[in-house]
């Protein structure tokens, strides 16, 4: 295991070079352990440690549990209870369509989305949380089910990852809504190239069940940017569909849809309360991670 | 250079695609992977720019290998002159058909087939020969084989269209022969017709010898439009002891137009008595009734006539109407006979209506010689005949009478007198045990024929319980046995008339026959039969062959008869030899006897053939075919033009022009190959 300080360096770790290592599971700790050690407080920290009230002693208590103090003070035996623990349930939904295989600079869209799964999972098993994975595309391609001993499982799956077939949202977000019957923690890694209202109605039935969604959406800087020069034909990843493009003639229209694309995702995220975050692969994942998780835990202050 | 099939030049169009497919060649070559078109299909489509063709000699190619594929489809050929393509030398011998039918007179196809007849006479040189056959529904030989043109030409001259039907195998036939029969280098028969559907029914074993080329000349116009008076129906009735009979005729539009108004006439002696109009629908046909005649005179000459139109023979329909005649018999009953022994047989002889009978009941020993004289037949019913009357009743079988003699076990006959099929012998006896019952009948005989169907009548549901035995003599033949092979009914030729005999009864004294359905059918025949009635027929057809002495009264001398034809001709009719007559012309025969002038003459009405008048037409090429053949056509093919078809066929420039393609996409291949295109 590699442990690397909190040192600011790590941010520039180019997600590239990772790739080419190989063992997902140790590219994921040494992430985190370097991101850890940048962040003070995680919010997931200790929140299940906090009192909750008094309630009178009954025979068969726990006579640790006696406030001897309160004891002291009124004569009379009381017993403290705390908030119970958050033994959460935590599951990365990842899009493995064919379209999360495209990559410009060398690391696809699904590469880095594994790394940032991984990440993810590893931080909260490490607070003993149970962890889950589904993999999907226009289905449901796979399935581990949340629990305290499957980290490892679920590294295994990601490694193993292939993109195929085509991409869908709806069908299987409304299946697996089906199946999560504790409400828990869930991150949706895809690259959404949906409408934005269908994004929403296709997460909406895991959303109303109470679960706390948070939705990263990943592009390549390719997609984002549109830098291509020579005119081509432009092939549909997972259709097949092919047009003939300038790209020079309409680059500029290009981005404008992404960036209404993308504006229309947030705003209709934040409407409803789900945490979006728009990820560039080009970006490393340590940054992309903490701008997330300290804003996640800001805004947790605010609530 | 001409093409055999032009439209397929349109398919030069197909020379855009690879212009096309060069223009768009790079986008195609470039592709680019990109996770979705989302985005990049609501961008209007821009790509498109002007474009170099860089590839011309790749462009060239395949151009030109698209054009000559085109042109191969176009199936050029090089277009011969007759004169060039004509070939072959030598004498011709040259038969002229011409068609002479009817339908010819429609319009003026008869002027310029006249004229296509002239002209192929004219064609022949010093050293030809020609011949000139008439046809309709026959051919006969106008002039045979002649180098004389001069004779040629006078053999068209008088003729005119006849009122026959037109068939061509026979005429063909006869050419085939006297082409045949030439020494001549070069055989050709031309058919001049306005070749009619219905002059040709199929092959019909036409075939000339091979080498010989049939020419077909049409004069049809096109015009098929024609209206056609309809053969008539006849419907008898008596009213107030007369006989009148209800003419129903009609139209037949063989046009694609409808006729309003037709007038439709009936003439009866030479004048019109009664007029109709009708409407005939384009293709249909529409019947029209007149009102009855009073029919009292025999051969009265009727006529129904259409309106005119371009072909007057068929807008006529001739008929003879005469009263119908009964047939007389006279039924010889042994003296003392109880009344019901001819109860049966002269109730079923009272139900006849066609023919009617009219029988009279007499005694044996009363039968006269006027009874006789005035009778076609005579029954004995159950008599013991004495030699006088037998002897009367063979005169009157030999000079073409009927005699049925009912032998049950009353009936003698002296052995003397030997018309009889056979002498009836002792009765046989068959009340004890089984009845017998009819079995072997002859039905092909007239007496039975009607009998022949299935379920037409049963004769063995009859029980006979005694009949007389006899021997059949010789040249008797036996036309009913018993189920135990013993003669039942048995016919003798005698002179001019017939005997018949039946060993039974024809009451209920021996069998029970006459409470069978047969029974009245079965008596109808027998008489009918004996006394030889033939339906008289009101109308015949052009082509026909009458006899003249079988519809006039019967003469024990020979007589001359004198024919007078519609044209006015007389034609004597030789009594000792061939005395028929072949219809040839439309209208009302004559036929007069020699010496009787005073007796009324026996007219038969002649009609055209009306299936002539539909004057849809065929296609030449069809009788060609089918008279040609294989051989034929290629030995004709020295003759007369070629067509563009064979022509083409026979240069089969599109071969070449197809495997030039083949050559130019074969190089295609290499240079594309060699410029990773």
């Amino acid at each position: 295991m590699t442990s690397t300080s909190a040192i600011p360096g790590a941010r520039f770790v180019d997600p590239k070079v990772l790739a080419r290592i190989g063992n997902l599971e140790l590219v994921a700790r040494s992430v985190v352990d370097g991101f850890i050690n940048g962040i003070h407080r995680s919010p997931f920290f200790g929140a299940s440690v906090d009192f909750a009230e008094h309630r009178g002693y009954v025979p068969g208590d726990d006579i640790r549990r006696v406030d001897w103090r309160l004891y002291a003070r009124t004569d009379r035996y009381y017993i403290k209870e705390y908030e119970a623990d958050s033994n959460s349930n935590f599951s990365v939904l990842l899009d493995v369509s064919k379209s999360m295989g495209y990559g410009s600079q060398g690391m696809s869209k699904l590469d880095y989305a594994r790394m940032l799964a991984g990440c993810l999972t590893y931080l909260v098993h490490k607070q003993r949380d149970r962890v889950g994975f589904v993999a999907f595309d226009h289905d449901i391609v796979e399935h581990v089910p949340a629990s305290a001993k499957h980290m490892e499982v679920v590294l295994h799956v990601l490694d193993r990852l292939v993109p195929a077939g085509p991409g869908s949202l709806r069908a299987p977000l409304h299946k697996m809504a089906e199946h999560f019957g504790r409400r828990g923690l869930l991150v949706l890694v895809s690259d959404l190239y949906e409408e934005p209202d269908a994004v929403l109605e296709a997460i909406g039935p895991l959303r109303f069940r109470g679960n706390d969604l948070a939705v990263f959406h990943v592009l390549d800087q390719a997609e984002l940017d549109f830098t291509f020069t020579d005119p081509s034909a432009f092939e549909d990843l997972e259709s097949g569909d092919q047009i003939p493009i300038v790209p020079d003639a309409l680059a500029e229209q290009y981005r404008d849809l992404v960036r209404a694309h993308v504006a229309g995702l947030a705003e209709r995220f934040s409407a409803n309360r789900i945490d979006y975050t728009l990820v560039n692969t080009s970006t490393p994942l340590d940054h992309a991670l903490f701008s997330y998780l300290s804003t996640r835990e800001r805004l947790g202050r605010v609530r | 250079m001409s093409l055999l099939t032009p439209l397929f030049l349109v398919a030069l169009g197909a020379l855009a695609i690879p212009i096309f497919l060069h223009l768009i060649q790079k986008e195609r070559r470039n592709v680019v992977l990109f996770p979705s078109l989302m985005f990049l299909k609501r961008i209007p489509y821009q790509s498109v720019q002007r474009r170099r063709i860089r590839h011309w000699l790749l462009l060239m190619l395949r151009l030109g290998a698209l054009v000559l594929i085109v042109l191969a489809f176009a199936r050029p050929f090089l277009r011969r002159t007759d004169a060039a393509a004509a070939g072959g030398s030598g004498a011709r011998e040259v038969v002229v058909l011409l068609d002479r039918s009817y339908s010819m007179g429609f319009g003026d196809r008869w002027t310029r087939a006249l004229g296509a007849a002239r002209q192929a006479l004219e064609g022949l040189g010093s050293s030809d020969r020609g011949s000139v056959v008439l046809f309709a529904s026959s051919a006969e030989v106008a002039l045979r084989s002649t180098a004389d043109s001069g004779r040629l030409q006078a053999a068209l001259a008088g003729i005119e269209p006849s009122a026959a039907a037109t068939r061509y195998g026979p005429a063909l036939k006869l050419a085939g022969s006297i082409v045949g029969e030439s020494a001549l280098p070069r055989r050709e028969v031309i058919l001049i017709s306005d070749f009619q559907r219905v002059g040709w029914q199929g092959a019909e074993g036409v075939r000339l010898p091979d080498g010989v080329v049939l020419t077909p000349v049409s004069v049809a116009d096109g015009q098929s439009a024609n209206l056609a008076v309809t053969p008539v129906a006849l419907q008898r009735g008596f009213f107030q002891d007369q006989e009148r009979v209800t003419i129903t005729s009609g139209a037949i539009n063989h046009g694609d137009e409808a006729v309003q108004q037709a007038e439709v006439s009936l003439e009866v002696a030479g004048r019109t008595i009664q007029t109709k109009r009708l409407d005939v629908d384009a293709r249909g046909s529409t019947s029209v009734t007149f009102d009855p005649l009073t029919v009292s005179e025999p051969n009265l000459r009727a006529t129904v006539r259409l309106g005119n139109d371009a072909l007057a023979c068929d807008n006529a329909f001739h008929l003879v109407l005469s009263p119908q005649e009964p047939v007389r018999l006279v039924i010889a009953e042994r003296p003392g006979a109880p009344r019901e022994s001819s109860l049966y047989l002269s109730r079923a002889l009272a139900v006849g209506e066609s023919p009617r009978f009219e029988a009279t009941l007499r005694q044996a020993d009363a039968v006269s010689a006027g009874d006789l004289e005035a009778s076609a037949v005579v029954v004995l019913n159950d008599v013991p005949v004495p030699p006088g009357l037998a002897d009367r009743l063979q005169r009157f079988v030999e000079a073409g009478g009927g005699l049925l003699v009912v032998a049950a076990n009353r009936t003698t006959w002296p052995a003397s007198v030997d018309i009889l099929p056979g002498l009836p012998d002792a009765p046989t006896d068959r009340t004890t045990g089984r009845p017998a019952r009819l079995g072997a009948l002859e039905y092909g005989h007239p007496v039975f024929e009607i009998f022949r169907a299935p379920r037409s009548g049963d004769f063995s549901a009859a029980q006979v319980y005694g009949y007389r035995a006899l021997k059949p003599v010789a040249g008797s033949r036996v036309l009913a046995r018993y189920d135990d092979g013993a003669p039942a009914l048995l016919e003798r030729r005698v002179g001019n008339g017939r005997v018949l005999l039946w060993t039974s009864s024809l009451d209920l004294f021996w069998n029970d026959l006459a409470l069978k359905p047969v029974f009245l059918p079965f008596v109808h025949r027998m008489v009918r039969h004996l006394g030889a009635y033939r339906e008289p027929r009101p109308w015949r057809t052009v082509g026909d062959v009458v006899e003249p002495h079988a519809s006039a009264t019967p003469s024990p001398t020979p007589v001359q008869r004198v024919v007078l034809t519609p044209g006015g001709q007389r034609l004597p009719l030789d009594e000792e030899g061939a005395d028929v007559l072949e219809l040839t012309e439309q209208g009302f025969y004559e036929v007069r006897t020699t010496g009787r002038e005073s007796e009324p003459p026996v007219i038969v009405a002649s009609n055209v053939d009306l299936a002539e008048s539909d004057l849809t037409g065929m296609d030449p090429k069809e009788i060609v075919a089918a008279a040609m053949g294989r051989a034929g056509a290629a030995a004709g093919a020295d003759m007369a033009p070629p067509t563009d078809e064979s022509q083409e066929s026979a240069q089969r420039m599109w071969w070449y022009l197809l495997f030039a393609a083949a050559l130019l996409l074969g190089a295609e291949t290499l240079v594309a190959n060699r410029s990773a295109v």
